[in-house]
């Protein structure tokens, strides 16, 4: 087994198709070998019958043996020694049998003629106990040959059996063709074994060649050359169809690995922003800032903001990054009025002067993880405030849908242009003309941190803004 | 005091959107006797240009309105040829390229040292011809050839050690200007050496022997703060 399997598949499917070569060849010519055996046998067997049967008849009649009922008639050796002397010719040799089964003739003259097998008893037991054509092989000095033995009854059918003619004539010829035509099997095995296997390697190798095309291209991916693609032979062939599949798995790979990319670039960015505002105080403020009691109050509260930042900024990445392992996400029944109505108390806190208000929806249970749902509700509550005036509207509320729950929060604030809404999902992206110089800034992870732990609850997001008139952010989370 | 060629105070223009970096960089540069002027957007920047006249221009290049290479390519298309210096988070390589070609005449990544920001600017104001290398520093009889670093006293050669001069060269260049001992051990001994400040005291006293400093000293001890430099001999 285990040198089976050090073998390169080539080496193996080549020698499974030889192995199936040689069984189909076996048992074709096995099977003819055979039929022209039976063929041979039953021609010889009825030759013999067709010599000794007017034979027989005739010496039946001429010794009275077909009218029993005459006074002591009886099989002897002078009367059998006549039937086995017309049987005996060249090529078959004939001897009569008692109704014992002791030989009592012997037809063989002359030294050409072929030389009778001894009796087997256990045949003889059957041709005596009204089996009609018992035939089988033999061997007479190591040659073989075919016997048959023919009951002897006065009139055919007659249960009455007084002897039992063994006739029997060679085989060698029949041996000779037989060997001559297996001789022939065999040369036409080795031959069809020896061009098909090859042709079978070749072929093999042929269709394997796509096959190591594909494991070279495999080696150049894993090596990290991810813009190589495998090339693609036939799309319509299974070799071709696991190219295919294979290259829309590079595709995505490489998708992921350059978002990967980009979002390890962004989050460098941001935390490069507030390290640089904490570096230059810092400086600032020991190359003498720090004997201004003015001047270092400033500093130090833009470092702590800064500092602010930076915290917020890791929490927000490691959330995200947490989200990504489904085994963080602890989902339960949640009854949305009870828990929005705790939640509100919670967030008029941050509400400044904004009035917040629910819009009672249905009675539902929906399936969700109450502290993501948290999460979700502030992140969107927290930009409602920041991207609207001061005192204008928030509020929140859901609905009924086929699909799920939709909760919804809407502001009347500054809303989004097509360009931001096509990217507020992404990472660290933020809208021109936002707030960046005011002290409250974001960090562009908010709503991509929504969809995160949107989606890990199996779940959707969406918004429609309009500039100047608001935004309406829904999530939809399914029932319980 | 860096002075330029008239005596006028030099005005430098801040242009980022970030208060933190914004209040550092104009609280630092006041220290180091610029005057500045800070905008946190491109087009507000543009608009003080016109309306006043600036001997440098520090811009960063993620504005919210409009990016830093556009508001530079503004700038030199509009005429005077004032310096200006970039500051950038270092995403790309090409953005050096971009702002070179958008004719920036200096580029500096974020987070950058403030020492290396100073150096930068002095480097461009002496390429323009606003400020002239110093060679040497002079006040109430001391000269401080700063290329030779050889210290006289009314012509007498004083022997000082690098520690000695640098606090020296600090005193002239900032007359009047009250140090403590921290803020001196930070600019004359680095920002991050240890050691508690006394050690200041020692090299003061050891300045003032070596430059026959009597009452009323050129380097005046403020009590309760620290040292300042004196040159006319007079006055607290
Ligand atoms: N309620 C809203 N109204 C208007 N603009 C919004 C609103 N929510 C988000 N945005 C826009 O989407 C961008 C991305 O939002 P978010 O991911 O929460 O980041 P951040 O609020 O930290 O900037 C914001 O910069 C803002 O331009
Ligand atoms: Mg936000």
């Amino acid at each position: 087994m285990k040198a089976w399997e050090r073998l390169s598949l080539r080496a193996r499917l080549s020698l499974l198709y030889a192995f199936l070569l040689i069984f189909s060849v076996v048992l074709v010519g096995g099977y003819s070998y055979w039929n022209i055996w039976q063929l041979f046998i039953s021609t010889k067997s009825s030759h013999l019958r067709a010599r000794a049967k007017p034979v027989i008849e005739h010496w039946l009649i001429d010794n009275g043996f077909d009218k029993l009922d005459v006074p002591g008639l009886k099989l002897n050796a002078r009367n059998a020694l006549a039937l086995a002397q017309d049987l005996t010719s060249r090529d078959a040799a004939a001897v009569i049998l008692d109704g014992k089964g002791r030989v009592i003739a012997n037809g063989r003259r002359l030294p050409e003629e072929p030389e009778a097998p001894l009796p087997q008893g256990r045949y003889v037991q059957r041709a005596l106990s009204g089996e009609n054509e018992v035939t089988y092989r033999s061997l007479v000095n190591g040659r073989p040959v075919l016997v048959m033995l023919i009951p002897l009854r006065p009139r055919p059918g007659s249960s009455h059996i007084f002897g039992v003619i063994q006739m029997s004539t060679s085989l060698s010829d029949i041996n000779e063709i037989l060997f001559r035509h297996g001789a022939m099997l065999v040369s036409l095995v080795a031959v069809i074994l020896i061009l098909g296997t090859g042709a079978g390697f070749w072929l093999v190798g042929l269709s394997l060649q796509d096959l190591k095309d594909l494991v070279t291209g495999c080696n150049r991916i894993s090596r990290g050359e991810f813009s190589q693609r495998v090339p693609v032979k036939n799309p319509r062939d299974e070799i071709g169809q696991l190219a295919v599949s294979f290259n829309q798995m590079v595709d995505k790979l490489e998708a992921g690995f350059a978002s990967q990319q980009r979002f390890v670039a962004n989050a460098a960015h941001e935390l490069m922003t507030p390290l640089t505002g904490l570096r230059g105080s810092l400086e600032v403020l020991m190359r003498g800032a720090q004997d201004d009691p003015a001047a270092a109050a400033r500093l130090t509260k833009g470092m702590f903001r800064e500092v602010n930042r930076l915290i917020r900024l890791c929490e927000r990445l490691l959330a995200l990054s947490r989200l990504q392992n489904a085994e963080n996400v602890h989902k339960e029944p949640v009854v949305l009025s009870r828990f929005l109505d705790d939640f509100i108390q919670q967030a008029k806190v941050l509400a400044g002067k904004h009035p917040v208000s629910i819009q009672q929806g249905p009675y539902v249970r929906i399936e969700a993880d109450p502290d993501l749902l948290k999460q979700i509700l502030l992140n969107l509550l927290s930009n409602a405030f920041r991207y609207s005036p001061g005192d204008s509207p928030v509020v929140m509320g859901w609905k009924l849908l086929p699909q799920g729950v939709e909760i919804w929060v809407s502001d009347q604030g500054k809303g989004m242009d097509k360009k931001t809404l096509s990217h507020v999902f992404e990472p660290f992206y933020q809208g021109k003309s936002s707030h960046r110089a005011s002290g409250d800034r974001g960090i562009g992870l908010g709503l991509s941190l929504v969809k995160s732990m949107v989606e890990a609850q199996g779940g959707s997001v969406s918004i429609q803004s309009q500039p100047g008139r608001g935004t309406r952010v829904s999530v939809t989370l399914p029932l319980a | 005091m860096d002075m330029d060629k008239n005596g006028d105070e030099i005005k430098i223009l801040v242009i980022e959107d970030d208060p933190v970096i914004t209040e550092f960089l104009s609280t630092g540069l006041k220290y180091e006797g610029y005057k500045v002027t800070s905008r946190n957007a491109g087009r507000a920047g543009l608009e003080a240009l016109q309306d006043g006249v600036f001997d440098l221009v520090i811009l960063d290049v993620m504005l919210p309105d409009i990016d830093g290479f556009e508001v530079c390519r503004k700038i030199r298309s509009r005429g005077p040829d004032i310096p200006v210096l970039m500051l950038t988070v270092k995403r790309e390589i090409s953005d050096r390229v971009k702002g070179l070609d958008s004719g920036a005449d200096d580029y500096l990544t974020k987070p950058f040292s403030f020492d290396e920001l100073l150096a930068r600017i002095r480097a461009l104001l002496r390429r323009s011809g606003k400020m002239r290398k110093d060679k040497r520093l002079q006040a109430g009889g001391l000269v401080l050839d700063l290329e030779t670093r050889q210290v006289t006293r009314n012509g007498k050669m004083i022997n000082l050690t690098p520690t000695e001069f640098s606090l020296l060269e600090l005193f002239m260049r900032h007359p009047r200007m009250v140090f403590t001992r921290e803020t001196i051990l930070n600019r004359v001994l680095g920002y991050d050496h240890d050691g508690g400040t006394n050690i200041i005291d020692v090299h003061i006293s050891h300045l003032r022997n070596k430059l026959g400093d009597r009452p009323p000293h050129l380097i005046r001890t403020i009590y309760g703060t620290g040292y300042a430099f004196y040159p006319e001999g007079k006055g607290v």
